[in-house]
This record gives C-alpha cells, structure tokens and sequence, in this order.
C-alpha cells in the first residue's frame, strides 16, 4: 500500500517538473495522473480477482489430492458404504457422516422450507406496509448472528427443553441439530422468497381476483407457483447453508458416530466430524486423508448446489 | 468519491491479507538461535504462556512462541521441525493406547495435572471403584441402579479421540480399557470447556475433566474411596493424575534448553505454576 502511493507521488512530482519546462503542461499532466491511476487502479482489481480464482482452485487441488489419498489404504467401497468409523482399528467407513449430512440437511429442509414460505407470504401479500418495514430489517439482522451463540443456546436451552418434552435421557440427535439449522436458514430462506413473491406482477393477482378466486386461491394456485424458481433458488441457498454449518451442528448433534436409526440418537455428520477431529490426528496418516476427503465431498456438494442456484437463477429470468 | 472509498476498501483489504499470510510464515521459520516454537497441547498452553512471559523478561533477546492445537499436534511439529518444544499431556516417547511412541524424542516433565471423574448434580453417587468405572465407560453398566444410585439411565460423556485428558484418564482411572464408541445415551465433545457445560446441564451423565475446571455445579466423585484433592494427589493416594511433558528432539541446546530448565526451576514451579492450579513435579517424590 505505502509503495504504490509513493510511487504515484513521484511520478506527481515528476509531471509538475515537465510542467513547469513546458509550460502547457497543466491538463496534459492532469490526464497523465488519471492515466496513470486508472490503469493502476484496473491492474489491482484484476490481480484481487486472479488472487481469489488461485486460492479456490488451490483449495480444491489441496482437498482433492490430499482426499484421493485415504484410497491407498481403504476401499472406495469401504469409504462409502461401511458404517464402522473405528480409526484407532483402521476402519475407516464413512456413511454414517454422509448419510447424517443428507438426513440432517433433509429434515431441516423438511421443517424449515414450509414455515419460511409461510412467513414469506405473509411478509409479502398480507403485512400492512408498516409492519413489512419493520419485520425485513429484523429478519436481516437474525441472518447476521454469529452460528456459535446459535449453537450454544441449543445446547444450554434447547436441548434441556426437549429432554422434558419428550422425556429421552440426552436430547442431542438429528432433531435438536435440525431445528437449531432450521432457526438459522429461516431468514434467509423467508427473506428471498419474500422478494420473489414481492416481484410476481400484479396484474396476476388482479386477474385471478377478476376470475372470482379467493384470496387463499390467489396464493396458492397463482402468485407461488409463479414466484416458484426464486423461491427454490431461496431454498437451496438456505440448505448450502445448512450443509455446511458446523459450530451450531457440533453443540447439539452428541458426535457418536453411529447411523441415526432415531431423531435422538446422537450422531455425527461430515462437518462436525471434521471439527471434532482434525486437531487430534497424526499427519499423513490415512485417518487424516479421510478427513480431507470428507471436506472435499463438502466443497463438491456446495459446488453442485451454487451451480444449480446459477441454472435457476437463469431459468427464472427467462421465464 | 465512491471509487475512492473502494479503493481505500481495496488497498487495505489487500495489506490485512499479505499481514495475515506474513505473520505465520514468520514464525512458522524458526531453528535461529534465540528463538522457541512451542505447539501442542491446550491443557499446558496457560503454563507455557506464563513461562514465555517472565523467560522474556530476564532473556530479552529470546523470542518465544507459543500456540496450542491438540496434545497430539505437540510432538507431531517437533518431528516435522515445525517447533522447538512440543507440549504434551502424556510421555509421547513411550507408546500409549492409540498412539505409537514418538521416535527419538525426549520428554520432560513440567507439571503434575490431577483429573477428576464428574458427574451432573442429580446423580446420588458419591463413590465409585475402578471396576465400577470400567463398566461404565466401556458400556457393560447402563443404569445407575447397578452402581448405587437411583433408576436412571447412564449419560456418558467423553472426550474425543487423541484428547490428552482422554489418554491419561483411559491409563490412571480405567487401567487402559477401551472406551464404548457408540450407544444411545454416549457422546462426545470437542473440549475441557463443552465437558464442564455437558456434566452440567445433563442430567444423570458422567465425564471427566482436569481437577481444576471442576465446578460447583457438577460433583467430583471419589475413586476407590478417595477424593481428587491437590493433597491426595501429593501423598499418592488419588493415582489418577499425569505428567505434563515437553517433547523435544533430542536433548535440548541452547535457549530450548534453558526455557525448559526455567520451567522446572523452584522459583517457577512454586510460584506461578501453583498459581495457575497445576502441582510442582518436585512435590510427587
């Protein structure tokens, strides 16, 4: 940063000196100093954007080839389909942290998706003006908290409430962690749909009106499945999310790592096994490529998604 | 006036990034004389923190230092030649379950660190034997009924894998009996910290956790008939403590070796290691 503007001072400096043997030179140096600070300013904006390109496909690279290496040692087959995460005795089957990640983003989609396009409706078609103003603001800011204080009040409320509720001995399980996911994706989730909602034009609600549908009609049946692709654009945002959460997620999900067979049963899933357990594996070991591996299934699973969003998101502007 | 806003944006975007990359490469380049690494475990990093501090003040020219990831990642960098010093809640030159020895390393004892088994406030045990402990952490016994204490399904709480906490426990509390790895009512937690808050706030679990994070909130359980007091650890009957260690490569030359002599001088060990609740290795003879 010092160099560049001390570099720019002399070339200032040096401009007022041709300037001044000139004499004519004012808007000439003028125009030189712009020149100058475009091309440099047009420089650093394609360096930031090749610096962010190399640090993702190194980041990709780094997870891939570390990832393929756990396959020395364990079977694709074994990685895939075992259930028997047993490192210390080299089991290394990893289905039940994917299959914990699918069942989890499942569920909290499952609960989240029908409640925030509830809120999103209301938000939309029926908050008096005033309301809407004040509740988009506040919706806004829950995207903006922290997913660790989220994760520590499940633990500390959440959990303790469902133990009295449903009178299990633990509380921790795919269903605490669903619903501290599901508080964390409302937001966002509601808040994009609400935008779709808001943009369906509303010379389709004066038309289905003029046809003599009802409100709850005119709802359901014309303003959602128009405002459809932006709200599964919403949602599938909402489950990157959910996917990719770990700090709320290790709080509530007991890391056992066993096949839920029930919604309280502790578990484990991809990102939190990851967390739990990188700080205390060996180097080059092949407990730690399979960690790798696992965070490079995670970066392919948000990949597929952020592509889908961007089909979508195309299809939606043609239509 | 908006660009130039983003410029500014830019430019300092820019600098924070080369400082944020500069810094660990700085430190991460050490093997100059004069100059400690020190990685490893969490458990120690307050006593080598200290340590550094007071070091710093009588050997200026000395920089030092000091992170703390897993106790596994200590003896780990000593090997790569990441760090000077690897701190670690176990002897790593000697095989312990889960973990080959660490080849040509050697151990020095810094401090004596007591853990206790815990368990939430509602649980009516006060007493457990070894044997009990066995069971119960290795799943045989389910129900606090078949240890004394009330119809209640046992919770059990453990540190994750490759913790140094979980090691010596596993040695010293269960005499190395492996620990159950599932179940319905067993979960594991990342740290000292989430152990505290789990014992706490579940009902009818049980964990275990160094001496002194014990809070009023949870109840240490005697073992065998003995409470996990400093003063039973000293008179040898409460056996379910260990050693913290410093791992180097090869005997130690030079400041390494002088920061370890100061760690294990009187005037440390007795002033601020008791501070900060660990035991002088001097008081186990």
């Amino acid at each position: 940063m010092l160099e560049v503007s001390a570099t720019a001072n002399r070339q200032a400096a040096s401009e007022l000196g041709t300037s001044l043997k000139t004499s004519s030179g004012s808007t000439f140096g003028r125009r030189a100093r712009l020149a100058f600070y475009n091309k440099s300013f047009k420089l650093i904006c394609i360096a930031c954007a090749v610096f962010v390109c190399i640090i993702l496909f190194s980041i990709l690279f780094l997870m891939g080839r570390t990832g393929i290496l756990t396959f020395q040692h364990v079977s694709p087959a074994e990685f895939f389909f075992s259930t028997e995460w047993v490192p210390e005795n080299e089991q290394y089957g990893g289905l039940v942290f994917i299959f914990g990640t699918f069942a989890l983003t499942a569920l909290t989609m499952l609960i989240a998706m029908p409640l925030s396009i509830l809120i999103a409706v209301f938000l939309a078609e029926m908050t008096p003006g005033w309301l809407r103003t004040m509740l988009r603001p506040v919706l806004d800011l829950l995207v903006g908290i922290p997913s660790v204080v989220y994760g520590f009040l499940g633990m500390t409320l959440l959990i303790p409430l469902l133990r009295d509720v449903t009178g299990t001995t633990m509380g921790d399980g795919l269903l605490a962690a669903a619903i501290v996911l599901t508080i964390m994706v409302l937001p966002t989730i509601s808040r994009i749909s609400d935008d779709a909602i808001t943009a369906v034009p509303k010379k389709y609600r004066d038309a289905s009106y003029a046809l003599g549908a009802t409100r709850f009609h005119t709802i359901f049946r014309v303003v959602l499945p128009a405002a459809k692709s932006g709200m599964m654009y919403a949602g599938i945002l909402g489950m990157a999310r959910a996917i990719g959460e770990t700090m709320a997620v290790v709080m509530v999900i007991g890391n056992t790592p066993q096949l839920a067979d029930s919604l309280f049963k502790p578990t484990s899933v991809l990102t939190s096994n990851i967390v739990m357990q990188i700080a205390n594996v060996p180097f080059d070991s092949t407990w730690n490529y399979a960690l790798y591996l696992m965070g490079f299934l995670l970066l392919i699973i948000s990949l597929v998604m952020i592509v889908l969003i961007r089909f979508i998101q195309r299809k939606g502007v043609r239509g | 006036m908006k660009m130039k806003w983003f410029k500014t944006l830019a430019f300092t975007t820019l600098a924070l990034a080369v400082m944020a990359t500069a810094i660990p490469v700085a430190s991460a380049a050490s093997k100059l004389s004069g100059k400690i690494v020190i990685n490893g475990s969490s458990a120690l990093l307050p006593l080598t923190l200290q340590a550094a501090k007071e070091f710093k003040k009588a050997n200026p020219k000395v920089k030092i230092s000091a992170s703390a990831a897993g106790s596994i990642t200590g003896p780990q960098s000593v090997r790569k030649g990441i760090a000077d010093i690897g701190a670690v809640d176990w002897d790593a030159s000697t095989d312990v379950p889960g973990f080959k020895k660490f080849e040509g390393q050697v151990a020095h004892k810094v401090a004596v660190i007591p853990f206790a088994a815990v368990v939430n406030k509602n649980v009516g045990v006060d007493n457990l034997t070894t044997k009990q402990l066995q069971d119960i952490f290795s799943g045989k016994v389910k129900n606090w009924k078949d240890v004394g204490g009330s119809d209640a399904a046992i919770v059990v709480v453990n540190r994750a894998f490759g913790s140094g906490t979980r090691v010596n426990f596993q040695i010293k509390a269960l005499n190395g009996t492996d620990f159950m790895s599932k179940g319905d009512n067993y979960k594991e937690v990342k740290s000292s910290g989430d152990m505290k808050t789990a014992v706490e706030t579940t009902p009818n679990a049980i964990g275990y956790i160094d001496l002194v994070y014990v809070t009023s909130k949870m109840k240490a359980l005697k073992i065998n008939d003995v409470a996990p007091t400093e003063a039973n650890v000293i008179n040898g009957k409460y056996k379910v403590w260990g050693y913290g260690y410093y791992m180097t490569k090869g005997q130690p030359t030079g400041a390494v070796k002088a920061f370890i002599q100061y760690v294990q001088s009187k005037e440390f060990q007795n002033g601020s290691l008791k501070k900060l609740k660990f035991i002088p290795i001097s008081a186990m003879k």
